[in-house]
């Protein structure tokens, strides 16, 4: 067996959350693939939570349909997951053995062990959940000796009694492991290597944000975004640079235009609700052309909607928001490796071609964590286009130029004062109100966007290369549908094509890709499938052989809904064929 | 006191103001001009925000580095700024429909900060720009375009505001007195912390020419012994009776800006030691083994 999904249910105190995270961490110091998935009830403190742990010796690029192993503590709470928790028909049950299983459960491999009773042999009566991982580490062949070490350094800042009871009840999963029946036991097979780097999306685009020297953050807290306030919060201040909690998102992405108005590089992050309330002045950073980065964590929607769950949904609202003719980039993440990239080639784009950029993640991505690489620090980092002693003679702030950008320069360079405006303005930040000067500069600042979509044509493509049916699919999407393909084993019949860049598009490429398939699948997590009409406004999207797979969030989305279409459209591309 | 190497003409930009004739603004303009000159202020080392209306265009008319931005939202822009690039002077401007309707949320906030900067509002009680309708301002049962039966609705008082939010130091001044509201101009650019200054500056197109009159009738310097850093004394001076509007200095106290309380979590962070490299920050996400 290379690839397990383990899952912890209990109410709270019963530490599923922090059991999933030992394992998360054991399995990936072994160098194995690891993601993580946490799922809770709507109470603010305690209540019933899941955690769900995907590993595997080869790479992986979503969180699996089904559960393979199951921990559950109280039948009562997994019954409040049975949207998040599905169970794969051979998964392999241990339940608390005070705890009956409910009827439907008659029929699936249970095993009753007394969790609640070791843990109070043990000294540790909350440490049910430290048994369930010595259960499972004995059962799955993970090493001992590492998880015992990870236990320490979890529970390193409590009192040694404490760490000493938590170590008994690891020992004491891993004898009980030896009583049950040991028939159809299979463990994983791996062979262990360097360790990989656990992070969250939210985690990743933080540190990228780091990485591409950003050194003022503003931010107002929102579900489910929050933790890129909490990460830069710590680390900035640490690097000479600053976080500001502000008192709306108005502030936040006001500030951060302040910041970048002056130099600094900035970003902010929310959700939904709050790229709502920085529509405008998302339009003043376009206008006056000061770089800012805007995350934008999308969540279910409209309104307050449902902000514990993802959804892709606010795509029209990334291309669209603010009034008026407004360039700006969105650029998506599709896992927790590439909100790093991402949030980098954001801070790229918004420094050389001085425009907002909106990161497009979505909670499935920004809040699961996930192995990477190291070698994400090879990003390249590229400079705002400042200006010369040159272009400070008789400086022209908006001189118009090939490529729309205007060497820019910042308060403190003598020389370089200019007053700039929400207003349209003249080559030197004049308010103008004429046509002319206003078509011009709209034709300017639309002309970084051509720049741009040249220079960064980000796109995946994977897949068969002339595909009997090809995908369309953005975002946390994307590996979904990778899964679904290779768990049908359709690589050379399927191909896919996943625009990193949402706006500007990379139109031609888009373009080929779907004039060589035979038919075509959009695949999106959006009621009113945003992703599709997006596309097109773009390119050519034959209606007659484009079939939509859109839906609300608020549930995952499967490999299982994708290998549906995809059969009924191979089989149908057979059927052509016969016929 | 040494000549400057600024005179107040140096700091004028070609723009001609789009003000009406008669207009406080202007005089506020040229205080502004005077002050900057006064305290020998580095253009270049300058940078003025405004919001949106009629006072908001004063940073096209200043040779520092200036932006106009949006309606409501000169403080959070000053804020970032002030935080970005401490050493710069950062002032904000705007009116009263601007600071205290649409960006009241940001003016709480920012005195509370203590931001390190000033901030000069040019108090016409009225809205201009979008020509004539009531403002937070505006006294109550005032005919306006927007109240035709009478303002329905208490007026604020800005340095009332302004005191109970938290800002270090608040005043008032009067347009017309273009000296003295220089001399305000220059302690509150001085002042460490964030400098909340009302200036009343008279709209004739929208008020009418009384306006003017009637505020100078009723003007009164501040009692030379008043104490500055008595809150309690400072509130009586914006709860006056109609006959009266007392300009000067009403409050001041000294307490860690904004930017001081940044310096303090730099070093609480990290203190002494060098800063952590990407290498090292990135190691947090290594299992903890």
């Amino acid at each position: 067996m290379h690839d397990l999904t383990f899952a912890f249910v209990g109410a709270g105190g019963d530490g599923a959350v922090t059991a999933g995270d030992i394992m998360a961490g054991v399995c990936a110091s072994e160098g194995l693939h690891v993601i993580k998935t946490e799922a809770y009830g709507p109470q603010i403190r305690g209540g019933e939570s899941s955690a769900t742990v995907r590993v595997s010796s080869k790479p992986v690029y979503a969180q699996a349909d089904a559960v393979d192993v199951l921990v559950v503590f109280s039948w009562a709470d997994f019954a409040r997951f049975q949207n998040e928790v599905l169970l794969a028909t051979d998964a392999v049950i241990f339940h608390e053995s005070a705890d009956a299983p409910p009827d439907e459960m008659s029929s699936r491999t249970c095993h009753a062990v007394p969790f609640a009773a070791l843990a109070r042999e043990a000294g540790a009566p909350a440490s049910k959940n430290v048994i369930a991982v010595g259960l499972l580490t004995a059962r799955y062949g993970l090493p001992l000796e590492l998880t015992r070490h990870a236990i320490s350094r979890r529970f390193a800042k409590k009192e040694a009694a404490v760490i000493e009871a938590n170590l008994r009840a690891f020992d004491r999963g891993v004898i009980q492991e030896e009583t049950l029946p040991q028939t159809g036991k299979e463990q994983l097979e791996y062979t262990s290597s360097e360790p990989r780097l656990l992070m969250s999306g939210n985690e990743a685009s933080a540190f990228a944000a780091i990485h591409a020297g950003c050194r003022f953050f503003a931010g107002y807290p929102i579900t489910p975004s929050s933790e890129i306030l909490h990460f830069l919060s710590e680390w900035l201040p640490k690097i000479g640079g600053s976080s500001l909690q502000t008192e709306d998102e108005l502030a936040a992405i006001g500030a951060i235009i302040g910041a970048s108005f002056a130099g600094v590089k900035s970003m902010t992050a929310t959700s939904g609700p709050g790229l709502a309330l920085m529509a405008e002045l998302l339009g003043l950073s376009s206008i006056a052309e000061v770089p800012a980065v805007i995350v934008n964590v999308q969540r279910g929607g409209p309104s307050t909607g449902i902000p514990t769950k993802s959804e892709q949904s606010d795509l029209f609202h990334a291309v669209y928001a603010s009034h008026g003719d407004t360039p700006r980039v969105v650029i998506a993440c599709s896992d927790v490796e590439s909100s790093f990239h991402a949030t980098v080639d954001a801070f790229n784009m918004a420094e050389e071609y001085q425009v907002p950029v909106i990161v497009l993640s979505d909670q499935s991505i920004a809040q699961r964590r996930e192995t990477i690489n190291a070698s994400v620090l090879q990003h390249e980092v590229r400079e705002r286009r400042m200006a010369t002693p040159d272009d400070l003679h008789e400086y022209r702030r908006y001189r118009d130029t090939p490529d729309g950008v205007s060497p820019m320069s910042v308060p403190g360079m003598s020389g370089g004062m200019y007053q700039t405006n929400g207003l349209e303005h003249d080559e030197q930040g004049r308010p103008n109100a004429s046509f002319n000067v206003h078509e011009a500069m709209n034709a300017k600042r639309y002309r970084k966007l051509d720049a741009i979509a040249e220079r960064y044509p980000l796109f995946d493509r994977f897949g068969a290369k002339r595909p009997e049916v090809g995908i369309l699919c953005w975002g946390s999407s994307i590996g979904v549908v990778r899964e679904a393909i290779a768990h049908m084993g359709v690589e050379d019949r399927v191909g896919v094509f996943a625009p990193i860049m949402i706006s500007p598009l990379p139109t031609h490429d888009l373009q080929s890709f779907i004039d060589s398939c035979g038919s075509l699948l959009v695949v999106e997590v959006s009621y009113a499938a945003q992703f599709t009409q997006h596309l097109r406004t773009q390119v050519d999207l034959p209606r007659a052989k484009t079939t939509v797979h859109s839906r609300s969030g608020g549930k995952t989305l499967a490999a299982s809904e994708v290998e549906a279409e995809l059969r009924t459209l191979l089989t149908n591309v057979s059927l052509e064929v016969l016929a | 006191m040494t000549a400057s190497p600024y005179s107040p003409t140096d700091y004028k930009t070609d723009l001609k103001p789009v003000w009406c004739p008669g207009c406080g603004d202007f005089a506020v303009l040229n205080s502004v001009y005077r002050a900057l000159s006064d305290l020998h202020i580095e253009p270049h080392q300058t940078a003025i925000i405004s919001g949106i209306g009629c006072s908001s265009r004063l940073p096209g008319y200043v040779e520092t580095y200036g932006f106009n931005s949006l309606h409501g939202r000169a403080l959070p822009l000053a804020t970032g700024m002030k935080l970005a690039a401490p050493n710069l002077t950062v002032l904000a401007v705007g009116g009263d429909g601007d600071g205290l309707a649409i960006g009241g949320n940001h003016f709480m906030h920012a005195a509370r900060r203590n931001v390190d900067i000033a901030y000069f509002m040019m108090d016409n009680e009225i809205y201009g720009l979008t020509k004539g309708q009531a403002a937070p301002t505006t006294p109550s049962g005032d005919k306006t375009k927007s109240t035709i039966y009478g303002n329905p609705e208490v007026s604020v008082d800005p340095c009332a505001l302004a005191i109970s939010l938290g800002a270090s130091w608040v005043g008032r001044g009067f347009s017309g007195d273009v000296k003295g509201t220089t001399e305000l101009m220059k302690l509150a650019i001085s002042h460490h912390g964030f400098a909340f200054l009302n200036i009343i500056s008279p709209c004739v197109t929208w008020r009418g020419d009384h306006q003017t009159k009637e505020l100078r009738a009723k003007l009164a310097a501040i009692p030379a012994d008043h104490d500055r850093a008595d809150r309690t004394a400072a509130l009586r001076f914006t709860s006056e009776p109609e006959h009266l509007m007392t300009t000067g200095v009403l409050y001041e106290t000294q307490r860690p800006t904004l930017i001081d309380e940044m310096m303090e979590i730099r070093d609480k962070a990290i203190g002494q030691a060098p800063p952590p490299g990407r290498e090292e920050i990135l190691r947090v996400f290594a299992p903890a083994m």
